[in-house]
This record gives C-alpha cells, sequence and structure tokens, in this order.
C-alpha cells in the first residue's frame, strides 16, 4: 500500500516516468486528464457557490495538507487568493535527501486548476516564480466577460 | 461581505490528506488506459525503487522488522483494520479492510482495477535485491482486504 502520506513523491515520479514515455507531451496529457477526472468537487462547488467554491474547496484541501498559507476572499471585489508560505508537497520532495523532484513539478497546480475554472468564467493566475523555495499564489478573479 | 482570511501554520494541521489516494487512483487508471497494465507496473516498480531505496537498505540490515516497522506506521496512521504475524523467516499480514479503499468508495472516487498492484508490484519492488520475496495471497477487489506474506527466498543466503 503506498500511503496518502506517500503520494507526493508518486506523483512527481509519475510526472518523470510520463515524460521519459512520451515527452512533455503526455505529461500535459496527464495533467488535463487528471483535472477533467479528479478535480468534479472543485468544479461543483464553484458552480453552486462561485468564487466561495474556491474557498471551500481549498479549506478542506490545504488544511488536511497541512500547508503553510494565508487564504482571502473578497467576493465584492470578485478575488479569491491563496498566499502560499510554504507548499507541503514542494517542500516533502525537496526534504528528500535520495530524490529529485521533477523539474516541473508545481506546473501541474497552474494546468490543472485553470482548466476548471476559466470555462466556469474566472481568470486562473499562478506565480511561480518562487517554487523552487516552496513558495508561489494562486489569484482567481472573474473574468470582465462574465 | 467584508474581505475573509484564513491563514494557518504547518503546525496547525496534522498532514493527512485521504483524497490523494483518489487521486493515485485516478493516475493509474490513466496508465492501465494508455500504457496498459505492464505500463502501470513498470511506473510502480520504478517509484519503489527509488522513493522506498532507504526501506530497501534497511530491510538488507534489518530484514523483516524493518518491513513490519513500515507497515505498522502507514497502517496506523491509516487507520486500516490489520494485524501482522510474525515468524523466523516469515512475515504474514492481514489486512481486513483497506482504508485507502473505503475513503474513495466513500467519497465517490474511482478504484482504479489494477489498484491491488498497489501492494503487489510495490511489495515486490522494495524486496526486490534483497534475501526476501513477496506475494500477494488474497486480495478482495471491494474492499481491498488482503493476505500478505513476505518470505527468506530459497535462494537467499
Amino acid at each position: 500500500m503506498i500511503s496518502c502520506t506517500e503520494f507526493i513523491p508518486a506523483y512527481s515520479e509519475l510526472f518523470r516516468y510520463l515524460e521519459e514515455r512520451g515527452g512533455r507531451e503526455e505529461v500535459m496529457r496527464f495533467w488535463e486528464d487528471l483535472s477533467d477526472r479528479f478535480l468534479g468537487n472543485l468544479r461543483a462547488l464553484v458552480e453552486e457557490h462561485g468564487l466561495r467554491g474556491c474557498w471551500l474547496y481549498w479549506s478542506h484541501t490545504l488544511n488536511e495538507e497541512a500547508a503553510d498559507f494565508r487564504m482571502e476572499l473578497d467576493e465584492e471585489a470578485g478575488e479569491f487568493r491563496i498566499i502560499m508560505r510554504h507548499c507541503p508537497s514542494k517542500g516533502l520532495l525537496m526534504s528528500l535527501d535520495h530524490m529529485e523532484p521533477y523539474h516541473d513539478y508545481c506546473g501541474h497546480c497552474d494546468v490543472l486548476y485553470r482548466r476548471v475554472l476559466e470555462p466556469l468564467g474566472y481568470e486562473c493566475v499562478a506565480d511561480l516564480s518562487e517554487c523552487d523555495e516552496a513558495r508561489c499564489s494562486i489569484t482567481v478573479r472573474r473574468s470582465a466577460n462574465k | 461581505m467584508p474581505l475573509e482570511v484564513m491563514d494557518r501554520r504547518a503546525s496547525d494541521n496534522e498532514y493527512l490528506h485521504r483524497d490523494f489516494h483518489g487521486a493515485l487512483s485516478s493516475a493509474l487508471i490513466y496508465l492501465e488506459e494508455h500504457f496498459g497494465a505492464e505500463g502501470l507496473r513498470d511506473y510502480l516498480r520504478r517509484f519503489a525503487l527509488s522513493y522506498y531505496a532507504p526501506l530497501r537498505e534497511d530491510i538488507r540490515e534489518r530484514g523483516l522488522i524493518a518491513i513490519a516497522d513500515r507497515l505498522r506506521a502507514i497502517y496506523d496512521l491509516e487507520g486500516a483494520d490489520y494485524s501482522l504475524q510474525m515468524g523466523a523467516d516469515e512475515l504474514l499480514v492481514e489486512v481486513r479492510a483497506c482504508p485507502a479503499v473505503a475513503h474513495m468508495r466513500a467519497s465517490g472516487y474511482a478504484v482504479a482495477p489494477q489498484w491491488r498492484e498497489t501492494v503487489r508490484t510495490v511489495h515486490e519492488a522494495i524486496c526486490e535485491g534483497s534475501p526476501w520475496g513477496f506475494e500477494l495471497l488474497e486480495y478482495c477487489e471491494e474492499t481491498g482486504a488482503n493476505r500478505q506474506r513476505f518470505f527468506r527466498r530459497s535462494d537467499a543466503q
């Protein structure tokens, strides 16, 4: 059995495996497939609650992942934001002495969530410029034409 | 409604996100659909050889005790109903209900048809290159309940 606490290294190694089998395109295909197949709960929450659906979704996941974060919801301004001070997933990968994280491990977050949120009328912007230090942010806004 | 804020430190929560079982299951379904059961097993073996390298080293030094320690750690953490029976050259494991499968079924996640390979292929790979072997004696597709056996290989010194 692979414990849920061992999933992140399994995930990182999967990206590496897929890239070896089919190049970067194969990794992207998998991320899109996973978004469609696995993030139905985020999609349903945002369809029902709008931006608050993001708050509800990440309130559950980030607390269970023991993340170090600040989350903001401003429904009047139409903006939701996560400031990740220390990502537990990237932090875990960086703490392993015997394994290297997949070179674009953090890229999956941007692809998976944008693929859910953009068709629902939201703009999703990820700042991964500090992800090598396990820090990032995601901002979700109502699209101007919604 | 004013700005709402949630601010958490890592120490505020325990790290236990069971939905990751569903994510792994989705990944295994994808692998089987695109690379077949052989590709799925190939990935799991490579992951196990890489990630469990420290455990594999420990097994070469401490044998079955290292395996039992690892199983107790993850099964206790996940709240599994299980028992271990340790002999001189054999470790029997009975998992009466797999907590990962139970969570996926309760949460509506699809359980990968090849989910049993997270036990069989992973444990075979963990034993690779050591005096110990592994066999999955029984596996229930519905609940993930299983019986496992780690044993000293007949060709081992």
